[in-house]
């Protein structure tokens, strides 16, 4: 369970770095080294004024199973929404004027979160999922000539399986 | 911990996840992969973040762009989301008590309002809506406000304005 620092939290007091026994905490990005922080430690949890540390698992546990219809009505407001994004990003593309292209890439943006959003909700919250996993594998079964297949072996060697 | 006992299970979910990845489209699956990109942003893996991204953005290049130059039809989708089918969704969650989605759907319908009204606003108005003034997106919920300084929180998702973004002219 290694600890993991929110930077727009963080308030840089430091006192993470006084207390942690492996220096983890001292990095030069912020992000807390995970090789060297200590299973179960918390020191820096526990110091930290801000509240900006917490602790994240290895492995999480499996994710809540979604009901076949409520995926399906999802599903179709999703369809909804990447058409509706399609068509901004189209507009976005095209046009010529710097106003229309800000106020289309602004639709555009609305709807994608919106999309992402309905996706946690139908299946797809945790990366490290079993339902991740299948949709990587299926990833791998005839894939395009210029598909990024190298990408979806290193998630599926790297995100570690849920199941606690 | 890794239970693998149950392969015959797997291999038959596996099966509809392969048909159910052909009925996918790139749209789908390019939104799909950037929101697990920003689940593993939120977890501090940034090399997974940066894969997730790459796939996503492959399918990104995979979506058609349409010679559509109106934005009438994303009013018209919007309007059959806001009168079909946020109901029928909201009605099948509460039915199976998934009150994950009921937030999802009661974000996206509030969303969804506000884009419609933003829509007949310009449609209206054109540019003039925005000349002298700031467009802003909510990264968590995609709530879009019009104006020169956004909402201390949202008034959608409650998440504080650092996370509400200026979409900048280019």
């Amino acid at each position: 369970m290694p600890a993991v620092r929110n930077i727009a939290l963080c308030t840089k007091d430091c006192l993470c770095l006084y207390v942690c026994p492996t220096g983890a905490t001292n990095t030069e990005n912020s992000i807390i080294d995970v090789d060297k922080c200590i299973e179960g430690c918390r020191k820096c949890v526990d110091a930290c004024p801000s509240g900006a540390i917490s602790i994240v698992p290895l492995i999480y546990p499996h994710q809540q199973a979604k009901e076949d219809n409520v995926i399906n009505s999802l599903n179709k407001l999703i369809k909804s929404k990447v058409e509706q994004e399609r068509i901004a990003e189209s507009i976005a593309k095209t046009t010529d004027d710097p106003i229309r292209r800000q106020f289309a890439t602004a639709i555009s943006k609305s709807n994608r979160i919106m999309i992402e959003d309905l996706f946690r909700e139908s299946g797809y919250m945790l990366p490290q999922s079993d339902e991740t996993r299948r949709l990587l594998e299926s990833m791998l079964d005839n894939p395009q000539e210029d598909f990024p297949l190298e990408a979806v072996k290193g998630l599926l060697s790297k995100l570690t399986k849920t199941g606690i | 911990m890794i239970k693998h006992e149950k392969g015959t299970i797997e291999d038959s979910e596996m099966k509809e996840h392969f048909d159910d990845l052909r009925e996918l489209t790139a749209g789908e699956l390019s939104a799909l992969c950037s929101n697990l990109a920003k689940g593993c942003e939120k977890q501090y893996l940034k090399e997974e973040m940066q894969l997730f991204n790459q796939i996503s953005d492959y399918y990104k290049s995979k979506i058609e762009l349409t010679d559509e130059e109106s934005f009438e039809p994303v009013s018209e989708l919007l309007h059959n989301d806001l009168t079909q089918d946020f109901a029928k969704a909201n009605i099948v969650s509460s039915e199976k008590e998934d009150r994950g989605a009921l937030r999802a759907l009661v974000w996206g319908e509030k969303v969804s309002r506000m884009l419609k009204s933003v829509l007949g606003r310009y449609a209206k108005s054109g540019n003039e809506l925005l000349e002298n003034t700031k467009i802003y997106v909510c990264d968590i919920c995609g709530f879009v406000y019009i104006g020169d300084i956004p909402p201390a929180i949202c008034p959608v998702c409650k998440v504080p304005s650092f996370k509400i973004t200026e979409v900048g002219r280019r």
